[in-house]
């Protein structure tokens, strides 16, 4: 039996813990992640504006002063979660991508695929980006912008480019499929996001092939 | 927006309260294009029309409701010219490209409607998001009627014609926060191409767009 001088400075306890102790890292990184999903799921409730601090941190389950050791504030969280789920959704999509062994047209459906895929399964965190970033705050809006560049840049690494390609077509396009999935996502269906794959295909092809060729190699896909 | 003179003019009431709502939602596009929708406020709006604030709370119950009028305004006149253009269509393609050019006339020669249809109509937020909504939705009958086929081909999914009207608005957007709108009409041989292409195929789109 240790003395109680003993336990208390932890030279030699003898008394096994309940759960084996998690490092500390790996709590503080899960209460973060904890705290920036439920701002994704209370801004796709109720917006950001009546999104308060209070609610994030009951939903979160965690304390007031956790959030305030993590993020300075409701805006910081709400950009960190941002910035996690789009580097993500890239991720996933940049790696969808690159697994294509083929041509262009089926790495452009691959990558389309995966962030569909991610839509539907991140319904909270797609509507949070894709809806309420626009209104949130300016930073928020220049987050947003810079996303949307992200995906422009990955497009025109993607297809093949002739000198009378516009310049601006990976923007469009980008634009296009964003409306598309954004009008998804205000129906309440981002979790059938996937359906959109066959005609957004056929729509961010057409531009460098012809309609009728993009259905064509989606019928023989 | 001419102010109306002074004192005793005669002007029948009506013709002034509708030359003040006039003047209030042209000051409103001005004063969102300054300073963003919030820091504008009831007060410079008014000021900047020249109108007092007790009249323009017999215009508009707030900033919120002028700011809608304003914004269903400049749709509105957007849509007239869209709608001229492709009334005087020869053919599909040609209308297209005619109605994108009168667009982005309108836009470049009234930069502040441009950035209050294309950017605040989405970045205020809830329910002016719904308006904005409808008014891109609004316009996407212009380029589905007639559209053709390409040869040899299917007509492109319906979803082809929301996305390339979504996709150009967007990249208006993305122009007017650059501050680029007064080089939009150096956009119309690529958006054009961009909504021709999926009905004509790339050759007749451009065919019609160099004619």
């Amino acid at each position: 039996m240790p003395s109680r001088a003993q336990a208390r400075s932890g030279e030699k306890r003898d008394s096994v813990p309940v759960r084996p102790a998690l490092p500390r890292e790996f709590i503080a990184g899960h209460k973060r992640r904890r705290i920036m999903d439920a701002i994704a799921e209370l801004t796709a409730e109720q917006g950001y504006d009546a999104t308060k601090i209070g609610d994030i941190v009951r939903r979160a389950g965690v304390a007031r002063k956790t959030l305030y050791d993590n993020f300075e504030g409701k805006e910081e969280v709400f950009l960190a979660a941002f910035d996690t789920a789009v580097d993500e959704a890239m991720g996933q999509i940049e790696a969808d991508c690159a697994e294509v062994d083929g041509e262009w047209e089926e790495r452009i459906q691959a990558g389309l695929a995966s962030f569909l895929r991610y839509v539907a399964e991140n319904p909270a965190l797609a509507r949070m980006c894709m809806i309420e970033a626009l209104s949130a705050t300016p930073a928020a809006t220049e987050r947003y912008e810079a996303a949307m560049q992200r995906f422009v840049d990955l497009v025109k690494r993607t297809v093949p480019q002739d000198e009378q390609t516009p310049e601006t077509i990976e923007e469009t396009l980008v634009g296009g499929v964003a409306w598309i999935v954004n009008q998804q996502i205000r129906r309440d269906e981002a979790a059938q996001a996937e359906d959109l794959l066959p005609e957004l295909s056929d729509f961010m092809l057409a531009p460098f092939h012809g309609a009728a060729e993009a259905a064509k190699k989606r019928a023989n896909a | 927006m001419e102010r109306l003179p002074r004192g005793r003019h005669g002007l029948p009431r009506e013709f002034v309260a509708q030359n003040q709502r006039e003047r209030l939602l042209a000051a409103l596009a001005e004063c969102l294009e300054e300073k963003g929708y919030e820091r504008t406020t009831v007060a410079s709006i008014g000021k900047r029309a020249g109108v007092s604030k007790s009249d323009f709370y017999k215009q508009f119950e707030s900033k919120d409701a002028c700011f809608v009028a304003a914004y269903d305004d400049a749709v509105e006149r957007i849509r007239a010219s869209v709608k001229e253009a492709c009334a005087e269509r020869k053919d599909w393609g040609s209308g297209v490209l005619d109605a994108l050019d009168a667009l982005l006339r309108l836009f470049e020669s009234e930069p502040a409607q441009a950035q209050l249809v294309l950017v605040e109509g989405l970045r205020a937020g809830r329910g002016v998001y719904d308006r904005y909504q409808v008014a891109i939705q609004s316009f996407v009958p212009y380029l589905r009627d007639g559209a053709p086929a390409p040869a040899g081909g299917e007509r492109p999914p319906e979803a082809t014609d929301e996305a390339v009207v979504g996709g150009i608005a967007s990249l208006l957007a993305r122009r007017v926060l650059a501050g680029e709108v007064k080089k939009m009409r150096g956009l119309l041989p690529d958006i054009a191409e961009f909504a021709l292409t999926p009905y004509l195929g790339t050759a007749e789109a451009r065919r019609i767009i160099s004619a």
